[in-house]
């Protein structure tokens, strides 16, 4: 019997954490659809996707998302990979830099912000702003995901064995080194994408209409579309985190040998 | 003229030096190995040679030019590591592949250069496996066979065969012999591994922090020992403390006896010594035998297939290994006491201090 019970009690354990999980998402699922009295449907569904500033927001969020990927990538690629080639001495003071945004609260960066930053009027005033904070907010996620992929893949012997090859730089970044680096550049696209959907703090004091921004406002006009939405936002934060785990699945083959 | 001529190669760290003024020459399509323990400097060199690192001082010529101050991948070098390196992302042909590729060959040459090394290092129903699909020794073979296909005026070896099991280790060396002799590649090769320096070499250059001990044959290296270092480095002997008794007729005291040592002949009488014995020029016979130099007691014996190691703990306090055939060792029991000799010129004797 106690055999039994010890056997299924990872089981129950893990059950109960599901329903932790599932039963607040499967009420605002049943609220999403809620009409009124007894009445349900997708009444709220309708009317939010009829609503242009609903797409305005989430298309302004994946711009925002896609942007923020290729300054983080563009910034942390050579950035990652110097350090590991030549500087892994400095990996402590990197390691302390791509902490610091869980350190500094959103609220105190913006703040700094907003006193630093001048620039061109392209850059400041416009929602292009939040890409700086967002590369910010994501540079722990990236910086380790980056990290690991080059840590695995020996970077000075696959340096040195291309160099004496013959290859340049050029060839040796685009050739050997991202490449092998898929799973990894995927994993941090997949997270920052995951971050940038979901910010609120920076998008709402510096007063741009961003997805999360949006959901707030609907939130406080329309319950049920409220929901519909954080439904909608759960899931493509779902898909972004799946893609992780997948990707990074693949990519241990990848990372190991490479298959494709 | 020499290939390679490395002329007083300096090369610091801080405030250490790890090269104190190296010179050496390859000649054409010869296997050279640099042998030394951990830190001796060997590794330092391949690099400076391969363009990895600077030297502070001292010069790199090959076939006649100045390559110093040319980066690596601008040297011809072929290169194999240590560590795998082949290129995850790519199958074995197009690692292979990969050198002429950055060297703009048609797909065509590429292809057929590809195909020929894969079969020169037997891989050639592999080409399509990716490196995990490749065992240790496959990966490195590989390895060898991208080093070659550029056509490279020097291959460099860094210890491949250290990450390899024992077995896989003397047949890739073996076939790394065979592959150099076919090809007549000039080949410098890295190890700690003596056997390994001597069985694959035209010369090995025995290393001591950061300057050559002895460069040789691999005979000359383990014959003829310069000094005391090597003789510890390569090969197993015993080191005996003696003193010249008789320059002339190369003759040396131990445990109060005079034993014949021929190359004591020169030294000054008197002087003490070292004799090396290697193993194998050590004969065993019963007690009181006529050609008896020393008697003793065999302490230990170790069975190592071909050959029997017998540990002799030698009467005036010193011991000494002999190895014999394991047919002819059974009769010398644990134990037993035994009578020992040796052939005049087989001692190598060398000046204490």
């Amino acid at each position: 019997m106690r055999g039994v019970l010890g056997r299924l009690l990872p089981e129950a354990w893990l059950g109960l954490l599901g329903l932790y999980f599932l039963v607040p998402l499967l009420a605002t699922g049943a609220f999403s659809l809620w009409e009124g009295g007894s009445r349900y449907g997708f009444a709220a569904y309708v009317a939010l996707f009829h609503q242009p500033k609903l797409w305005q927001s989430l298309f302004l969020s994946v711009r925002l998302a896609v942007e923020t990927i290729l300054l983080g990538l563009i910034v942390l690629v050579p950035a990652v990979f110097w350090l590991n080639l030549r500087v892994p001495r400095l990996r402590p003071v990197f390691d302390f830099i791509s902490v610091l945004p869980f350190v500094v609260p959103p609220i105190a960066l913006v703040a700094g912000m907003t006193a630093l930053y001048t620039g061109p009027d392209w850059l400041v005033g416009t929602p292009n702003y939040l890409v700086i904070p967002y590369v910010i907010l994501a540079l722990p996620y990236t910086y380790r995901a980056l990290d690991l992929g080059m840590r695995v893949l020996d970077l000075r012997t696959m340096t040195e064995a291309s160099q004496s090859l013959g290859a340049g730089w050029g060839t040796l970044i685009f050739r050997v080194v991202v490449p092998n680096l898929t799973t990894a550049l995927l994993g941090a696209a997949l997270l920052t994408i995951a971050i940038v959907m979901g910010e609120f703090t920076f998008a709402n004091i510096l007063l741009f209409n961003t997805f999360a921004v949006y959901i707030n406002y609907v939130g406080q006009t329309s319950a049920t579309q409220a929901s519909a939405l954080t439904l909608l936002s759960f899931l493509i934060t779902w898909l972004a985190m799946l893609g992780v785990l997948v990707s990074g699945r693949g990519g241990r083959s990848v990372q190991i040998g490479g298959a494709r | 003229m020499p290939h390679l001529e490395i002329d007083g190669a300096v090369k610091r760290y801080g405030g250490k030096t790890v090269l104190h003024g190296i010179d050496l020459a390859l000649g054409q399509g010869e296997f050279v190995s640099l042998l030394g323990p951990s830190g001796c400097g060997k590794t330092t060199l391949l690099r400076i040679v391969a363009g990895f690192e600077r030297p502070d001082g001292g010069r790199v010529v090959l076939a006649g030019s100045d390559i110093t101050a040319l980066p690596a991948a601008r040297r011809n070098m072929g290169m194999v590591f240590q560590a795998y390196s082949l290129f995850p992302n790519m199958t074995a042909e197009e690692n292979v592949r990969f050198g002429l590729k950055v060297r703009r060959e048609t797909p065509a040459a590429q292809q057929a250069r590809a195909a020929e090394l894969l079969a020169l290092v037997g891989l050639a129903e592999h080409a399509r496996k990716y490196p995990h699909q490749l065992s240790g020794g496959q990966q490195q073979r590989v390895a060898l066979a991208r080093a070659l296909a550029i056509r490279p005026a020097l291959l460099l070896l860094d210890e491949p065969l250290s990450a390899l099991d024992a077995k896989v280790r003397v047949q890739l060396r073996d076939e790394i012999r065979r592959i150099q002799q076919e090809t007549g590649v000039t080949t410098l090769f890295v190890t700690h591994d003596q056997e390994e320096a001597l069985s694959i070499s035209d010369r090995v250059v025995v290393m001591q922090e950061g300057r050559i001990a002895q460069a040789g044959t691999p005979a000359e290296i383990y014959g003829e020992p310069a000094n005391i270092f090597v003789a510890r480095f390569v090969g197993a002997a015993a080191e005996l403390r003696g003193r010249v008794r008789d320059a002339e007729a190369g003759l040396v005291e131990l445990c109060g006896r005079a034993v014949p040592a021929a190359r004591a002949r020169g030294l000054a009488a008197g002087s003490d010594v070292h004799v090396l014995l290697r193993p194998e020029t050590v004969r065993l016979g019963p007690p009181g035998a006529a050609e008896a130099l020393l008697e003793g007691v065999v302490a230990s014996r170790v069975f190592f297939g071909a050959l029997t190691s017998i540990r002799i703990e030698v009467d005036g306090g010193f011991s000494l290994a002999a190895a014999m055939p394991s047919a002819e060792a059974g009769a010398v029991a644990q134990g037993s006491r035994v009578s020992i000799w040796w052939d005049g010129e087989a001692p190598r004797v060398l000046a204490a201090g």
